[in-house]
């Protein structure tokens, strides 16, 4: 199995903690785990597109995969944008794909609720990116400061100094601070593709997506497919994900919602319980 | 000069200024002024470029300023209305030992939700995205003043290393293409 982790903020979430480790507990259950680090773009990595990202990264990493465990396909994860580079891929590359996991895609951008949506809606993409080049994390970070803004710039502290004593919750704390303060860039080109292709024009989900002149058509998607969506994801709103499940080919396709938020579904006690053993469960079945 | 409107006093020092520039342009000109190979010829020589990004700049800003007040009232405006909602709940909340933890949980669910709505809104996303806009035509009329100097010292401008960017980019993009199709082969031949 091979995670494709998205273009914020770093993969190690997904093993963050030996209690919330997304990986460990695969492990546990049996399943060999590969992850992928999309390292940190330079101002020399500009032009990076998705056509790059798809059929150049993540097909490398594929095949790699593949020649390792000695498979002709692999089961496929995508994390949140993450999910969107791995939708495209299996759509264009389905004969090395067994088993596709979609945990919360961006998928339908006009359906967004969230604010990054409302604000990339009116984003100036093309003068950013000529003008700029990557896309900065200082940039992300303020799109990230809008969300929930109270309860993420306030009450998360407050709640930090009242456990100062707690050396486990410090611990917990820390990590997951560290990590929300570690995001590369984003190419610019990739940026500009994302943000037209996805938000402004939503070309995905209305199966009118090309990469460098293939078409990524949805319809293609007829492995199993399992999408995992969080009811109350501020970042990916449900809505944003769930026509996915409506779009693919697939047959053999299973939709779950879980009552937690974006990171919630992926590296907390939820995650643990509920999320990771019902799609071991899942996995196991058609593995 | 009391009488004339803001756009002639603009429009008076903008010809002032050119015209100066013209005259340091034609003097450093003069071969006898200074060496043709020195950086102060080149820059010199480019400084009237200097002088209309700067006219430029300041126009601009004027807009950038507007956008930012508006920004900036659109959150003022939202702190008040929340505050406001918040001073209507505050008598309902029990006098007891937990009265501060629910006033705050009060506070943050209705700053967090005006807030969020503000964010959403289609105003805020429409004036975000000019200030947003003009910011970066600031930084694009600064990068062309640098490009200014860079010249005057024989370094590339950032258009001339985007474009040896592209060609790089071009290259390893054909590169690992030929080396995955090639890794592809040799896995099925193997397979054989």
């Amino acid at each position: 199995m091979l995670i494709s982790y998205a273009l914020i903020n770093r993969f190690h979430i997904l093993d963050i903690h030996p209690e919330k480790s997304w990986v460990r507990n695969l492990l546990e259950q049996g399943f060999d785990v590969y992850m992928l680090d999309w390292g940190t773009p330079t101002s020399m990595d500009k032009y990076l597109d998705f056509d790059d990202y798809v059929n150049g990264y993540l097909d490398t990493y594929v095949e790699y995969v593949k020649n390792e465990s000695s498979n002709d396909k692999i089961t496929l994860q995508g994390y949140c944008t993450g999910a969107t580079i791995a939708t495209a891929y299996t759509s264009l590359h389905p004969e090395s794909v067994k088993n596709y996991i979609a945990t919360a895609p961006v998928i339908d951008g006009w359906r967004d609720t969230t604010v990054i949506s409302n604000l990339a809606k009116h984003m100036d993409v093309d003068k950013m990116v000529q003008i700029i080049g990557n896309m900065p994390p200082e940039f992300m970070y303020y799109c990230f400061s809008v969300l929930k803004p109270f309860e993420q710039g306030i009450e998360k502290y407050v709640n930090f100094f009242k456990n100062i004593d707690n050396k486990r919750f410090v611990d917990n704390f820390l990590r997951v601070e560290k990590w929300l303060g570690d995001t590369p860039p984003i190419p610019g080109e990739l940026f500009r593709q994302w943000i037209k292709d996805i938000y402004q024009d939503n070309l995905l989900i209305q199966n009118k997506m090309y990469i460098e002149g293939e078409h990524v058509d949805l319809k293609k998607i007829d492995m199993p497919i399992f999408t995992q969506v969080a009811v109350g994801d501020h970042l990916v709103s449900p809505e944003c994900s769930m026509p996915l499940h409506y779009a693919i080919g697939s047959e053999d396709k299973t939709l779950r919602m879980y009552p937690t938020g974006h990171v919630g579904m992926i590296a907390s006690g939820l995650s643990q319980k509920k999320v990771l053993p019902e799609l071991g469960e899942w996995l196991a079945e058609r593995s | 000069m009391q009488s004339e409107s803001p756009k002639e006093i603009s429009d008076y020092y903008k010809h002032l200024s050119l015209f100066w520039t013209d005259i340091i342009h034609l003097m450093s000109s003069k071969p006898q002024a200074l060496a043709s190979i020195g950086p102060m010829r080149a820059f010199a020589a480019n400084s009237k470029k200097i002088s209309t990004e700067m006219i430029e700049i300041n126009e601009i800003m004027m807009e950038f300023n507007q956008h930012l007040g508006e920004y900036y009232k659109q959150l003022t405006e939202t702190w008040t209305t929340a505050q406001k909602k918040v001073n209507l709940k505050a008598p309902e909340v029990p006098q007891d030992i937990e009265q501060i933890e629910a006033f705050k949980r009060i506070w943050i669910d209705i700053f967090d939700n005006d807030f969020t709505e503000l964010f959403d809104s289609e105003k805020f996303g429409e004036n975000y995205g000019k200030l947003v806009s003009k910011e970066l035509e600031l930084t694009k009329h600064w990068n062309n003043i640098t490009n200014v100097i860079l010249q005057s010292v024989n370094l590339p401008s950032k258009e001339e290393i985007d474009e040896v960017y592209k060609e790089i980019h071009s290259l390893k993009k054909r590169v690992g293409k030929l080396e995955l199709q090639l890794k592809k082969k040799e896995l099925k031949k193997n397979t054989k």
